[in-house]
């Protein structure tokens, strides 16, 4: 493992209460009580045959480590797809007054925590599923996961074996494997969520959101929502059924079974809502600190809720990032340059605020917060039952009001193919948002390009008429962005733009010099309120007969 | 004058008599599967593979667009006639899909075709309605299908009357498949 030198001086204080005397808005910064936390620095070796099994090892070591209090936090490598452990690890210090000290080594993680374990049990990389059944074990019997190969390590520090799940399950299917878990597992486990461990398959896994589902004792499993795969969509979706209403699905789809398209949409038909990815780090840890005192989200508004805008003549463009925060463009070069909104998973605010704090300290007065996505978590709103609607939406409202945001963000990617394709919402889930969202200065819906659009009072709903892909190049960007702004030649016309994760915002800097006519780069705020003055744009819904793309079950 | 008026009647008489046989003069050379080299061509969005099959029968020419992404697989045929205009039921147009530009389901395309260039080169002339988000309205498309020395390779350049940048595709052909 990839030791990181830092040198930190253990100064070990009660570890009694997590909230510092941080910094609120409008008051003086206090220095917070110091607290003692460890911290490991992961390498980006998340080989089977190499760096995961001690990965997986030291996760369900920080999970259980976690239960009580705040002890291990994991600092990825930049390059690491949530490239906030660093920034966060950094806030940590500096706004909670955490005292981190390194732990270089798995060893040395057992003899700080290997008291919190009361064994071991272990999986077999040949059947991958054991994995999942090991963590699951893990979290309900105070458990580490690990191979054969690392049984010496841990029986050092005294711990015996819980389990063995080798040979247990050789030659069966992973549906077959699930259900001896399920019946002999998930009573006993949480059903107010549960943990989709899928993403990476084959000689790559990374299962970097296992400390939670450990700290949490979920059930873990990486069953298929593709209909290819009868037998498992059939016990995922008895398990859905018997998870507690308004549930969350923690962790993310398993890249060689099925899609995000497929999953989302079926847990999203059970009322249910999705936080990932599988790889989402530190939430074990990120849990158990609040918002500094004082500290209130104050968004940055161009536009008071009740303001009236008049469009010109004119082209508006607004920019909008959602794949969540913590992914990609927040630290890019150039961030601040460009009005920009950003898509907050208002979830957050529940299991991580600390990050969501993070983000607000470090916007700039160009980033402004938005609501989302399609509700307190990420789901596909076409499918969520009637009856679940509304309970969703009001927590959802909620958490925006928590976070000061003022615009929620829908995407339904249900008959979709991808990126692109069908994402529009029904008129029925447009009436349902309407009414749920009374305060809000409007909605905005896609990921791809869509054309759901309407206007009800003052509040606009617009889709995005454009995705950026970060791999096109930047001149056919400005090339397709001109020819939209050509086929829409009444003006005010109102370009949305969707920012995809790894785009950087030097590069829409160089693209927006190059667009044509009169236009004016605003913030999502003031782009929907000039939309709601002046309704250039037709009003559309999802069309029974318009293309999809949907292989569901 | 008169004889100004002459030159002028034969030297129609020969354009009528030219251009149908320049109508029916169709490469053979065009015929068959042509692949897209994306390396060497205008970025795809939203397309990850492009077949251009083309058949030709008497002054018709099918072009049939193979496309995918990811697993999903599109087959759309474009049929034309250098002869006269024809109009096509829903003309296929390889668009950027990450652009809310959208085909009109069910409209009729005004399509023009002609053999350029000895006949290395067909030009076809489009105007397929558009539905953006301020309603529908039209583009016109402009291609040239030019054979390179060889007839190994084939450069389709796209003109819109919407777009400033030409979109330039460069194909090879594929022997053996149909």
């Amino acid at each position: 493992m990839h030791r990181l030198i830092i040198a930190l001086v253990c100064v070990v204080f009660s570890s009694a209460g997590l909230r510092a005397a941080g910094t609120g808005t409008d008051a003086a910064p206090v220095k917070p009580a110091a607290r003692a936390s460890w911290v490991m620095n992961f390498d980006s070796d998340w080989l089977v045959a190499k760096g995961l099994p001690e990965k997986i090892m030291l996760l369900s070591l920080q999970g259980l480590a976690n239960r009580a209090a705040p002890q291990l936090y994991v600092v990825h490598p930049k390059e690491f797809q949530w490239e906030i452990t660093g920034p966060l690890f950094e806030f940590y210090q500096r706004k909670h007054g955490v005292v981190f000290t390194e732990v270089k080594t798995a060893d040395a993680a057992l003899t700080l925590f290997g008291r919190h374990a009361k064994g071991y049990v272990i999986w077999e990389p040949v059947v991958p599923a054991t994995m999942n059944v090991a963590f699951t074990i893990a979290g309900l019997e105070d458990a580490l996961v690990v191979t054969a190969e690392q049984v010496a390590q841990v029986e050092k520090f005294g711990l015996k074996r819980i389990d063995d799940l080798r040979g247990r399950y050789t030659g069966q299917t992973d549906a077959q494997i699930y259900r001896d878990a399920y019946a002999r597992y998930w009573a006993r486990c949480t059903h107010d969520s549960i943990m989709l461990m899928g993403g990476h398959v084959g000689a790559v896994r990374m299962p970097a959101m296992a400390d939670w589902g450990v700290r949490q004792k979920m059930f873990f499993h990486d069953l298929s929502a593709n209909p290819i795969h009868p037998e498992e969509v059939a016990l995922g979706k008895k398990l859905f059924s018997e998870m507690t209403p308004l549930g969350t699905v923690f962790g993310w789809h398993s890249y060689g079974k099925d899609t995000e398209e497929q999953h989302t949409t079926l847990l999203s038909g059970y009322g249910l809502r999705m936080e990932g990815l599988h790889n989402l780090p530190n939430l074990s840890f990120n849990c158990q600190f609040t918002f500094t005192p004082g500290f209130k989200f104050t968004n940055n508004h161009q536009v008071p809720l009740d303001a009236k805008l008049t469009a010109q003549q004119k082209v508006y463009i607004s920019f909008v990032q959602s794949d969540s925060i913590g992914i990609g463009v927040w630290t890019k070069p150039g961030r601040g340059k460009l009005p920009f909104g950003w898509q907050v998973t208002v979830n957050w605010t529940k299991f991580s605020p600390a990050a969501l704090e993070y983000f607000h300290e470090s916007a700039t007065k160009n980033d402004y917060f938005i609501g989302g996505l399609s509700g307190p978590g990420y789901m596909y709103p076409n499918h969520i039952p009637a009856d679940k609607f509304e309970l969703l939406m009001a927590d959802a409202r909620q958490l925006m009001a928590t976070l000061d945001e003022h615009i929620m963000e829908i995407m339904d990617n249900s008959a979709a193919d991808g990126n692109v394709g069908n994402a529009d919402l029904t008129k029925e889930t447009v009436d349902r948002y309407y009414k749920a969202f009374p305060d809000v200065i409007g909605f905005i819906n896609g990921y791809g390009p869509a054309r759901t659009r309407d206007l009800r009072d003052t509040r606009a709903m617009i889709s995005y008429d454009y995705y950026i892909d970060p791999r096109r190049p930047r001149e056919e960007v400005a090339a397709d962005l001109n020819e939209l702004i050509a086929l829409n030649a009444k003006r005010p016309y109102f370009l949305l733009v969707h920012v995809r994760e790894s785009n950087d915002v030097n590069s829409l800097v160089e693209i927006t010099k190059q667009l044509d006519g009169p236009v004016e780069i605003v913030p999502i705020d003031a782009f929907l309120k000039l939309a709601a003055s002046n309704k250039t744009y037709t009003t559309r819904y999802q069309d029974p007969d318009d293309p999809k793309h949907f292989k569901g079950f | 004058m008169g004889s100004a008026m002459k030159f002028t009647f034969w030297k129609a008489l020969g354009l009528l008599l030219v251009l149908p046989l320049a109508a029916w003069a169709a490469n053979p050379a065009l015929a068959g599967r042509w692949r897209l080299d994306p390396k060497r061509s205008t970025a795809l969005d939203g397309w990850t593979a492009w077949d251009l099959v083309v058949s030709l029968e008497g002054t018709r020419v099918d072009l049939r667009h193979d496309m995918q992404w990811r697993a999903t697989k599109l087959t759309a045929t474009n049929a034309v006639d250098t002869a006269k205009p024809t109009t096509v039921l829903d003309f296929f147009r390889v668009e950027q899909r990450h652009m809310a530009l959208y085909p009109v389901r069910g409209a009729l395309t005004p399509v023009r075709a002609e053999w350029l260039d000895g006949e290395r080169t067909l030009r076809v002339e489009a105007t397929p309605q558009i539905e953006s988000s301020q309603g529908t309205g039209p583009m016109r498309i402009y291609q040239e299908l030019r054979l390179i020395e060889g007839d190994q390779e084939l450069l389709l350049i796209e003109l819109h009357s919407t777009r400033g940048k030409p979109l330039v595709y460069r194909f090879t052909k594929v022997i053996g498949e149909k």
